[in-house]
């Protein structure tokens, strides 16, 4: 068996890669994949935790279900936007996006 | 533990072997003049069958996709839900059973306004 | 059926989403001969669905119907019946004040359904105790919004709604972090079983709790807007339509403490990791105090003024989060200081945010400059606008002077004296960018003698937050009673 700081480390890895992407990318795109590393990162601990540490309840893998779920709306609306951002101003990275100070 | 990644470092080897060793033969059998060599435009191209390729990929698609990605996740999310609790059908009862029809009846709206708003339609 | 019953707040405002969305469409295919109605109705329909809401939690309370739902993931109690009261009077103030501002969108039903949605998950914010439940709540409500604050077609809304979209799943992922972790120390999601294991946390365990803490103080710091996550504001509250501004400033940040205190009250709430997130807490919210007033000195764009005040405001929240584990600890002074201040705060910005509406859409700006001589062109709006900005000051005989002196009595009861001095000191700080705007809409002479008419249903949300601020300034009672009740749910 595995032993479950593999997947602890593996988490943490990907969620400071997504932190790191978000710091550094310009392209929204890319930051909102990012994203999606991070809140995946958080997916692989859940299971890894409800596996290893608590096999006879299933609210660990439950919850890595929601955050697939919302994951999926929340990219679905952050494309809708990005794309009526690429619409008025024909780009969608975040620094030439600055009608408003940041 | 060890035999754990063994399988894994196994399957790694093979994924190495295979492509290398086709590409290093394919070379070396070249080189001693063993492969015949009759390059001409249609087996240079990057697939070797199908439609001819044209442009580069990086091209703006219709916007119009993007609707239908978007409805493809939520009805692909939505088998997330269903699936657990179709196989514990017996366990949810009639109170799993209303949930689900809620749910059910909830997307069923949505679905409903997007049609309203023509984005099932390709225009 | 008990469950669904004690539900019910939340279910009819979203049973009413539906039903806003259903009648838009039965609109349209009714045909243009209806078309006049469409508007007037829908918006009746949003009102009825939050006063519908209102009266089912009053009828809870009625019927003595407390308890939990949904085999333990949602316990309605005082202190969820107290946020469901703010959250459903929020949204009826903002529907009432969006009537007018909506006149020229064709998406009426998507922003009633939607203002309709986030409320609900709001409401369920602070009635949840379990994560899965906080985090699904926690996405209904940021959603809703990231779609509200884009709802402009123009470049400035989109641009702000972007950025909270981006800084909002951060954040979100972040708090969902910490949250793996907790339900890895303690193999529950449920917040009273986990208080439970936390209770007998040793030294290892403590180490992992504290990294899952501060995490969940970095996620959540979001939604409450207190420095250091505070970047978002200023811009999202200039670039979004004003009524959802006024909803942002208002519901997200007292559903961002109300799940806050869910949580760190509940789950965290042992005195061994109490003591370290209060400290936090402190120092936050003498941060967020000090830098949110000084930023918003120089501020030209009244929103933006209002977004940085907003995040000094929310540094005096935070102060009654820091009595509860103090080195004296103060638990339900603090918390109710904390639900006081909430309450009058709504009133409060609420209605400083309906005046800007009814003047900005007038003189078409938001410039602090443009509003000279506003007094002599509505005296009335003038006028409840001064009390609101007096009232953000903290001078009586208004809501919000009662609420500072309650904060800061919390916290020198809780031996935290520097803390309340640095507020003080903060209130006076305040005072001086607030009182501009009052001096240059009394003083000024204005560009143009015409007189500024704000709609009949604008007119009427600015008098409900108006008199409401008064109201509680003169007789504080009734509120507070509600707000220590509430707060002895965690006693």
């Amino acid at each position: 068996m595995i032993p479950i700081e593999n997947f602890l480390v593996l988490s943490s890895i990907l969620f400071s890669i997504g932190i790191y992407g978000v710091l550094a990318r310009r392209n929204a795109v890319l930051i909102i994949m990012s994203v999606e590393l991070m809140l995946q990162a958080v997916s692989i601990n859940f299971i890894a935790f409800a596996v290893y540490l608590y096999p006879e309840q299933f609210t660990g893998l439950i919850f890595a279900i929601f955050v697939i779920t919302i994951a999926a709306a929340e990219v679905g609306l952050a494309l809708g936007i990005i794309l009526r951002i690429f619409r008025n101003k024909g780009t969608s990275n975040v620094d030439e996006v600055d009608m408003l100070k940041w | 533990m060890l035999s754990d990644w063994g399988h894994v470092g196994f399957l790694l080897l093979l994924a190495l072997v295979f492509p290398v060793g086709g590409i290093a033969s394919s070379w070396m059998l070249g080189l001693l003049k063993i492969r015949p060599q009759a390059p001409d435009p249609i087996k240079e191209d990057i697939f070797e069958c199908g439609v001819e390729t044209e442009g580069t990929a990086w091209v703006q698609f219709n916007f119009r996709y993007y609707y239908y990605a978007l409805l493809f996740v939520i009805f692909d999310v939505e088998a997330v839900f269903l699936y657990p609790w179709a196989v514990s059908l017996d366990e949810a009862s009639v109170t799993g059973f209303i949930a689900v029809v809620t749910f059910i009846v909830i997307l069923t709206i949505g679905l409903a306004y997007a049609w309203r708003k023509k984005a099932l339609e390709w225009l | 059926m008990d469950s669904v019953n004690r539900f019910g707040p939340e279910l009819i405002l979203l049973a009413m989403a539906a039903v806003i969305i259903l009648a838009d469409i039965g609109w349209a295919l009714a045909g243009t001969g209806a078309e006049r109605m469409r508007r007037p109705a829908l918006g009746a329909l949003a009102l009825t669905g939050t006063a519908a809401s209102i009266i089912w939690s009053a009828l809870l309370i009625a019927f003595d119907e407390q308890g939990e739902a949904f085999s333990g993931m949602i316990r309605v109690d005082d202190f969820a019946l107290f946020f469901n009261f703010l959250f459903a009077g929020t949204a009826a103030i903002v529907i009432l004040a969006s009537i007018d501002f909506l006149r020229r969108n064709r998406f009426v039903a998507e922003y009633y359904a939607l203002i309709l949605a986030s409320t609900a998950g709001m409401m369920l914010l602070a009635s949840t105790i379990d994560l899965i439940a906080i985090f699904v709540a926690l996405e209904l409500t940021g959603i809703s919004l990231y779609i509200l604050v884009a709802f402009m077609k123009d470049g400035r809304s989109s641009e702000a709604g972007l950025k909270y979209l981006l800084l909002g799943a951060i954040s979100s992922a972040v708090a969902l972090y910490g949250m793996a972790y907790l339900f890895g120390i303690t193999g529950s999601t449920s917040l009273d079983e986990i208080g439970l294991v936390v209770s007998e946390a040793n030294g290892e365990t403590r180490s992992a709790l504290v990294l899952a803490m501060v995490f969940l103080i970095a996620g959540f710091g979001f939604k409450m807007a207190i420095v250091p996550f505070q970047m978002w504001v200023p811009d999202v509250y200039e670039g979004a339509p004003t009524p959802v501004t006024a909803f942002l400033s208002v519901g997200s940040k007292a559903a961002g403490f109300a799940v806050v205190m869910r949580i760190f009250l509940t789950a965290l709430g042992d005195g061994s990791i109490s003591s370290d997130w209060a400290t936090v807490f402190a120092i936050l919210a003498a941060i967020s105090m000090s830098l949110g007033n000084i930023t918003a000195l120089v501020q030209g764009n009244i929103k933006r003024m209002l977004g940085y005040s907003s995040i000094a405001q929310a540094g005096t929240f935070l102060i009654g989060l820091a009595v509860v584990a103090a080195a004296d600890p103060q638990l339900l002074l603090g918390t109710s200081a904390v639900l006081f201040f909430l309450g009058t705060y709504a009133f409060t910005n609420l209605g400083a945010f309906i005046a800007v509406i009814a003047i900005s859409s007038k003189i078409g700006s938001d410039q602090i400059a443009d509003y000279a001589g506003v007094a002599k062109r509505s005296p009335l709006l003038a006028l409840g606008l001064t009390i609101c900005l007096l009232s953000l000051t903290g001078i009586p005989p208004t809501a919000g002077f009662i609420a500072k002196v309650y904060v800061f009595n919390a916290a020198v009861q809780a031996d935290l004296v520097w803390l309340a001095i640095v507020g003080v000191l903060n209130s006076v700080v305040a005072a001086y960018y607030y009182l501009r705007v009052v001096l240059n809409m009394y003083t000024a002479e204005p560009a143009s003698e015409e007189s500024i008419q704000p709609g009949y249903y604008l007119g009427l949300a600015m008098v409900v937050a108006v008199v409401g601020l008064l109201v509680i300034g003169i007789f504080p009672s009734p509120l507070l009673e509600a707000s220590e009740a509430a707060a002895r749910v965690f006693g």
